[in-house]
């Protein structure tokens, strides 16, 4: 006599032939289009290879890698990069979170005002950079009037070398904030209600309240959050794309998009094949620190997942 | 009962009115937030509706035009018929919906047999999801190469199929997620009262799987429709999605903003309103993704 265990056991191991057809289509197309780019990658990244050059390639080994790091606009890229990441880690879970708990107290129209605050992040980034390029526009935009009529100097916004990072930053912000908002509006939501309540009678502060409960409890939507962002932060291009173009002079060129400038305009392409595996090598290493750091047990206020309930 | 509620985030009901004891102030400057960031969010979008009605003459005054007396609807006449518009909601139409519906299919499927049966361990879900990470821009160049070896650049297939790299991994996370949290039991009845796998999956599991689906298609749908970096390194002017055509529309030596921002909005349009349609699925679906516990 079996058990119901290990009915249900051989019940399941018994699809094999299902499981592996259903898997096969997704696997074929995403190996074929991954892992070819990237061996191909890898390899021309230890070759000098210039596109459309009739020279022929040499192994030169690990010489674009030495030279990535004593090129000057690189680091710079990176720092730009950098301080695309610094936003979402600083002003956009900032704000995201601060506008998440409002909304959380406001239940009656929440849906629709998270909808409608989530337009900027629906909307193409294409799309949103050429609004911004018309509010940025010096003399006919609305941001300068609105500093005109506060009698604030004029500003030429993504033409100026110190102001264009900045710029580029506060579109970044508009665009990806309500995303962030969103995502931890939802992990509010999984909270369980008795958290709160306990907290009530125990008399803390709202303060106390989000420190010692809400924040601990939302770590794993907040730990995925920031890796979306981050990720996202990596990938920065269409509104530098669109905006500056990684001007004035190299200001506001990112990781991606110096790697695109090698790649697609000087044809370098062994070079940005460097560039592309120093980079996704960075993002693996973020998003392991910080799924690390974020899923450490929490003590006392560890409750269950609230989700794990319908998988038990 | 409805596995689906259990899993999503319940819609604001009596259960989540806070109670009277929380002081006033922070509900008034709840309020204010809310009504500080709608603002900021959507002004630049009024600024775009706003600016694809103004007749030429208003395109570059000083000070601005905010609220225009008479609606000037040449700029959408003219952004879809002289600068392609028109072809644009075509084409990335075409592209989302085949990337979006190939990616769905295929994607559901492989994240049924990855929740139940587990194929290939956790290697095989860790590469799926690692593709995720991926920046575009990191396999621009082998990519174009790949595609100008098979003399497709520039079509339909290349995109459609190049966009499956972020799909298909989208999808399989979500759904995946969504699949190992619904309980088993009435699938394993149905294969006992005789059902095939295939059946047992379309009959009792896809159902079930309404809402999931709903509100992952939904951003898949978004994604692919917004696309950008890849269009412009696979598109030479043949097939234009929306996103591709605006840049182009700069190079003219006056700037055209009216005709951009009638553009922009064509291109907006679609899933803003999408999205407010199925706005308790957009909301859920991002939560699906983001919440539950893997």
């Amino acid at each position: 006599m079996l058990t119901a265990r290990q009915r249900r056991r051989s019940r399941w191991s018994g699809g094999r032939r299902f499981a592996l057809l259903a898997v096969l289509p997704t696997t074929i197309i995403l190996v074929a289009l991954s892992i070819f780019p990237l061996l191909y990658s890898l390899g021309i990244s230890f070759t000098d290879k210039q596109l459309l050059s009739l020279v022929p390639a040499r192994f030169i080994g690990l010489g674009n890698y030495a030279e990535l790091f004593q090129d000057s606009l690189f680091w710079s890229s990176l720092a730009v990069t950098a301080a695309f990441a610094a936003s979402v880690l600083t002003v956009q879970l900032g704000v995201g979170l601060a506008l998440a708990l409002a909304l959380h107290r406001l239940p009656r129209y929440q849906q629709f005002l998270a909808t409608l605050l989530l337009i900027p992040s629906i909307i193409s980034s294409s799309v949103a950079s050429f609004q911004w390029r018309s509010l940025f526009d010096y003399s006919s935009g609305p941001l300068n009037f609105f500093l005109g009529a506060l009698h604030l100097p004029l500003l030429t916004w993504t033409a100026d070398p110190r102001l264009a990072l900045p710029s580029l930053l506060l579109v970044d912000f508009w665009q990806w904030t309500p995303f962030v908002t969103l995502l931890l509006l939802a992990g509010l939501h999984a909270l369980p209600a008795p958290v709160f309540e306990a907290a009530r009678v125990d008399g803390s502060t709202g303060w106390q309240l989000l420190r010692y409960q809400t924040l601990p409890l939302l770590r794993r939507v907040i730990a995925i959050t920031v890796i979306l962002r981050l990720i996202g932060a990596f990938k920065v291009f269409d509104i530098i794309y669109v905006l500056t173009a990684g001007g004035p002079g190299s200001a506001t060129e990112s990781l991606a998009f110096y790697n695109y400038v090698q790649g697609f305009r000087y044809f370098s392409i062994g070079y940005s094949a460097a560039m592309s595996y120093v980079s996704v090598i960075l993002v693996i290493v973020l998003a392991r620190v910080i799924l690390r750091y974020m899923e450490r047990p929490v003590g006392r206020a560890a409750a269950p997942a609230p989700t794990a309930e319908a998988a038990a | 009962m409805n596995s689906a509620g259990s899993v999503s985030p319940t819609p604001p009901g009596p259960a989540m009115q806070r109670p009277v004891t929380r002081s006033r102030t922070s509900l008034w400057a709840s309020i204010l937030g809310v009504a500080i960031g709608l603002v900021f969010f959507l002004f630049p979008i009024y600024w775009m509706l706003v600016t694809s009605v103004k007749p030429p003459s208003e395109w570059l005054t000083n000070p601005p035009v905010f609220i225009p007396d008479r609606l000037y609807l040449q700029n959408y006449t003219d952004a879809l018929f002289n600068w392609g518009g028109l072809k644009g909601l075509e084409d990335s139409g075409i592209v989302a919906v085949s990337a979006t519906a190939i990616g769905m299919v295929l994607g559901t499927l492989a994240a049924y047999a990855l929740a139940r049966f587990r194929v290939g361990g956790t290697n095989l879900s860790f590469f799926i999801l690692s593709l995720l990470f991926m920046p575009p821009v990191a396999i621009g160049i082998p990519m174009f190469l790949f595609w100008s070896a098979l003399g497709l650049v520039d079509t339909y297939i290349a995109l459609v199929v190049q966009y499956l790299t972020f799909t298909l991994p989208f999808v399989v996370w979500v759904m995946k997620g969504f699949f190992e949290d619904l309980p088993v039991d009435r699938e394993e009845s149905a294969l006992v009262n005789g059902a095939s796998r295939l059946r047992a999956f379309w009959d009792v599991v896809l159902p079930n799987a309404r809402p999931a689906l709903v509100a992952t298609g939904l951003l898949a749908f978004i994604f692919n429709w917004n696309e950008f970096s890849i269009a412009v390194l696979l598109s030479r002017g043949r097939v234009t999605t929306l996103p591709f055509i605006l840049p182009t529309m700069m190079e003219s030596h006056y700037v055209l903003w009216g005709d951009i921002a009638a553009m922009a909005a064509v291109g907006a349009l679609p899933v803003v309103i999408i999205a407010f349609l199925l706005q308790r699925y957009l909301v859920r679906g991002l939560s699906f993704g983001a919440i539950r516990s893997e």
